[in-house]
């Protein structure tokens, strides 16, 4: 019994810790002015609301964001996961390299990078190009479209696969019914990490694309500082609702459990 | 087969790139176009957006200006490495006119034109001193730092920096001064304080060159700064981030007295931001610093022709104008007698050229970069 | 087939770090020419190998200490805190289930989804000198404190945008452990904590060491959480490369400090492949 009701402190304490900041800012996002120590705002407003709606610049941030980042994931998904079956599958020199590699460049504190990353961008001409969003945007989901299919890959168990040859299947049909099935879990949580990471990357964004290419994190971050913490509060609303829809739908394949069978580097 | 795969990859890769690269439409047609950037606060977004581009146009209709906003130069970094990548490169760098804190540092390193008055006629209009300050940028409008307080609880402000210093001991929590990195206000807080230890002429030999020898002589303003941190708002060594923070705690009321740039308080009162009981004074002996902000035309510039054309005209009467008598409330560069007599009756700030101005750019990143290995949370 | 990735980080991020390695040894010619044009504070290489003098700068710097002993504690603390409450999580889901604890696990979710710069104002009303907790206790008679500008704001930013992920991989762990080992090992007479300890955290230790890796390095390098919630001296890492590189115009120093923070996160994830190759050798799987 005791261990129940710790576990029931434990849960409240946790539900208030990650929700409370959140819910408390939403209710900022109606409110004229707060007056310290008011459980309630001194009024209720849709004034901020239209602030960011009526917004001209976040509407193309926003429409830029939406168009570029599911271009790059998709070139995520190209470029990145035959690497990630290869080092899922196959035991190749290099290959614990290869994963550190991803991850240690992934580390690296961006701004040291600016002048290097400025000067390479001019030469091969992609400074404030749609191509030269899109690589620094790609290179921030180099790291999940690696590492994690890659772990996926890898707990597949093979006498699966052998076993659909064995009934007769061809190569791809086996690749495409039963390995990328089982992979596609750990694909999918790759692909909202990398959709995340391309979609409030700011830093190499603004650096490349200002002042022809202007994406979203850009616009809000310009807005949230701008204007009291209301305008933050509508933002943490507009991101919020969106992103519990979507967590109820894919939370199936996402908590149900073979995501992270196998996660090993052998 | 792995060969095969690859180098159709990146063939196809290759083409993709080629074809997205080259339907981008390049952002400078022809030379009537004028990139300007600004890095500032929403005060010089408005002066610009609304006042000074529109009355450009209205002068000089065959032009456009692309006005491209950087609040609180958060993305200077960015900024300052794009700009010389492309000067060293010798390829666009994407302005043709830049207003922000970077000019000078641009300027010391000879990335700037350096304007003459051939080619920008009004800047023999413009005082020398200020203009030899600026290291190749062009200044265009001044503004100073002043104490402002709450009326309702402070009724008589310190007149000089003494008076300040001991009004803040009296009243522990009640002032504040943003950290000197994260804006101009702040700094001019600390400069102040540690020029108070200073002769005139170290004062002006730091204004004018780089000098890491003097600038020993800091240590005692230092000090006095460190002590302070008891009596500062949060009583912890702690202080906001930026001008606008040091703003909206005097708005809201957690502290009674801040440093503030006069453009902006000005701004935040027409805006109704800042409440009207909050006023702004100026203290003596010495007096908060104030200056000029300078514009820059980069070398690698693709348009120097009509960036020079819009840099000259901003030098003008007519936008010295604007500048002085629109919301902004800011210092004109050129002589008051230039302007509309209206416009100077109503003027209560102070001639550009008997400003205290701040340190050269590399002095201040010193100061900066000192006050925040002695002063906060010791 | 591996090619394409590393081509592009070579490319694209191999080849800055490795000027900016350079540059942070002194060779300021050829790439680093345009860093070198505007800083302060430059230091010219002096042998044909470089020269240290940019290192000696950053380490003598009384500031560089204390940012660094502070981003190493807040980083463990937080780690710690975050594997202790995903494990609290993911025990609850894995051992009593139910309607609860499948909401619990979807909610804490969420964080994940805000970007950073909107969390940060958020846990900022909610801990600040107006704030949501000071607020509340007010009612009560309680005067609690500010916390934001301090380091325990930090900490608590830091777990707070650190769970999501975390949550994600244990309690996928937690999960994929069949229902018979647990069973088996309640019928042998086991008690809560003991099949926890011996049943479900070794079998799911690599995506709990995963979990870590990932939070530790994501909080070594965190930038906007200590800018917004922390003091302004002593500061993480992150915060003071930027002010080096932005207010004091000191690129050189600046690329020091970030590699001292890289060569800590190449340390953390060359632990966890340490610790994964161990673990798989004890299990027998190699």
């Amino acid at each position: 019994m005791p261990i129940r009701l710790s576990l029931y402190f434990f849960i409240g304490l946790m539900s208030l810790f990650i929700l409370g900041p959140l819910l408390w800012l939403a209710v900022h996002a109606f409110a004229t002015n707060w007056t310290y120590p008011n459980l309630l705002p001194d009024s209720l407003t849709f004034h901020w609301w239209s602030k960011v709606f009526l917004d001209s610049a976040l509407g193309t941030a926003i429409k830029n964001s939406l168009i570029i980042s599911p271009i790059v994931v998709l070139l995520s998904m190209v470029i990145c996961l035959p690497a990630a079956y290869a080092a899922g599958r196959l035991n190749y020199f290099g290959r614990k390299t290869f994963l550190i590699g991803m991850f240690a460049a992934n580390s690296f504190p961006k701004i040291g990078l600016f002048a290097a990353i400025a000067t390479l961008y001019y030469a091969l001409n992609l400074m404030g190009t749609f191509v030269g969003v899109v690589i620094i945007q790609l290179l921030g989901t180099i790291i999940y479209m690696t590492w994690i299919p890659a772990a996926a890959f890898a707990a597949i168990p093979r006498n699966l696969e052998e076993a659909a040859r064995d009934a007769g299947a061809s190569k791809i049909r086996t690749f495409f019914t039963i390995t990328l099935r089982l992979a596609m879990p750990g694909i999918l949580v790759a692909i909202v990490m990398s959709f995340l990471a391309s979609f409030d990357e700011a830093q190499g964004s603004y650096l490349v694309g200002a002042p022809s290419i202007y994406t979203m994190p850009t616009e809000m971050y310009s807005l949230v500082q701008n204007y009291p913490i209301q305008v933050a509060a509508v933002f943490s609303l507009l991101l919020a609702f969106p992103s519990v829809l979507l967590i109820g739908i894919a939370r199936k394949h996402i908590i149900g459990g073979q995501l992270a069978e196998g996660f090993q580097i052998k | 087969m792995f060969k095969n795969k690859f180098v159709k990859a990146l063939v196809a890769a290759a083409s993709i790139a080629l074809a997205l690269g080259t339907t981008v439409p390049s952002s400078h047609a022809a030379n009537t176009t004028i990139q300007v950037y600004l890095s500032a606060d929403t005060n010089i977004q408005d002066l610009w957006v609304k006042t000074l581009v529109p009355a450009f146009k209205t002068q000089f209709p065959g032009y456009d200006v692309n006005v491209t906003f950087d609040l609180h130069g958060d993305h200077d970094a960015q900024e300052t490495a794009k700009i010389t990548a492309a000067a060293v490169l010798h390829k666009n760098p994407g302005v043709d006119l830049i207003d922000g804190g970077f000019v000078t540092t641009l300027g010391a390193a000879g990335l700037l034109y350096r304007p003459t008055a051939g080619l920008l006629p009004n800047i023999k209009d413009v005082n020398k001193a200020v203009l030899t300050a600026g290291k190749g940028g062009i200044p265009y409008r001044g503004s100073s730092v002043l104490l402002a307080y709450n009326s309702k609880n402070v009724q008589n402000p310190p007149k000089t920096l003494d008076d300040l210093l001991a009004w803040i001991k009296a009243n522990p929590g009640k002032f504040t001064y943003n950290a000197p990195n994260g804006g101009g206000s702040g700094y001019a807080f600390v400069q102040t304080v540690v020029d108070k230890y200073l002769s005139d002429a170290d004062r002006t030999t730091l204004v004018q060159t780089a000098s890491p020898d003097l600038q020993a002589k800091w240590a005692q303003g230092l000090e006095t700064l460190r002590q302070l941190n008891k009596y500062t708002y949060g009583l912890n060594g702690t202080y906001p981030a930026n001008n606008a923070e040091t703003l909206k705690d005097l708005a809201t009321g957690l502290v009674d007295m801040g440093s503030v740039w006069s453009d902006q308080f000005a701004s935040a009162i027409k805006a109704g931001t800042m409440p009207s009981y909050i006023k702004v004074t100026q203290i003596s002996n010495p007096s908060f610093t104030g200056g000029a902000s300078y514009l820059g035309i980069p070398n690698s510039s693709q348009n120097k022709v009509g960036a020079r054309l819009l840099a000259n005209w901003v030098l003008s009467p007519v936008a010295q104008n604007l500048i002085v008598g629109g919301t902004l409330n800011g210092f004109p560069v050129i002589p008051l007698s230039k302007l509309d007599p209206v416009i100077t009756a109503a003027f209560t700030g102070v001639d550009i050229q008997h400003l205290r101005a701040g340190y050269l750019s590399a002095n201040a990143n010193d100061l900066k970069s000192k006050w925040a290995s002695i002063v906060p949370g010791k | 087939m591996a090619l394409p990735p590393v081509l592009l980080v070579v490319a694209f991020v191999g080849l800055p770090i490795l000027i900016g390695f350079t540059f942070s040894f002194g060779f300021t010619s050829g790439p680093n020419r345009v860093v070198s044009l505007i800083g302060q504070q430059i230091h010219t290489k002096d042998h044909w190998w470089g020269t240290f003098a940019a290192y000696r700068d950053v380490i003598h710097d009384a500031r560089f200490a204390g940012d660094l002993i502070l981003t190493l504690v807040v980083t463990a603390i937080s780690t710690s805190l975050v594997l202790v409450m995903s494990l609290g999580i993911g025990v609850y889901q894995r051992m009593v289930g139910g309607r609860i604890a499948t909401i619990m696990s979807t909610l804490t979710l969420v964080p994940l989804f805000v970007p950073v710069v909107i969390s940060s104002w958020a846990i900022h009303t909610f801990y600040s000198g107006d704030g949501f907790m000071r607020t509340v206790f007010h009612h009560v008679g309680i005067n609690f404190p500010t916390l934001t500008s301090t380091t325990s704001a930090i900490v608590i930013g830091t777990i707070w945008t650190s769970l999501p992920f975390a949550i994600l991989m244990v309690t996928s762990g937690f999960q994929s452990i069949p229902d018979a080992l647990i069973e088996t090992a309640q019928d042998a007479g086991a008690g809560f904590f003991r099949i926890v300890r011996t049943v479900l955290i070794p079998l799911a230790l690599t995506p709990i060491i995963i979990a870590a890796t990932f939070t530790a390095i994501g909080i070594l390098g965190s930038f906007t959480i200590p800018y917004f919630l922390g003091p302004n001296q002593p500061t993480m890492l992150g915060v003071e490369i930027s002010n080096f590189f932005g207010s004091y115009n000191r690129p050189q120093q600046s690329i020091v400090m970030a590699f001292i923070v890289f060569m800590a996160a190449s340390g953390i994830a060359v632990a966890y492949i340490w610790a994964n190759v161990r673990s798989a050798k004890q299990s027998g799987r190699i």
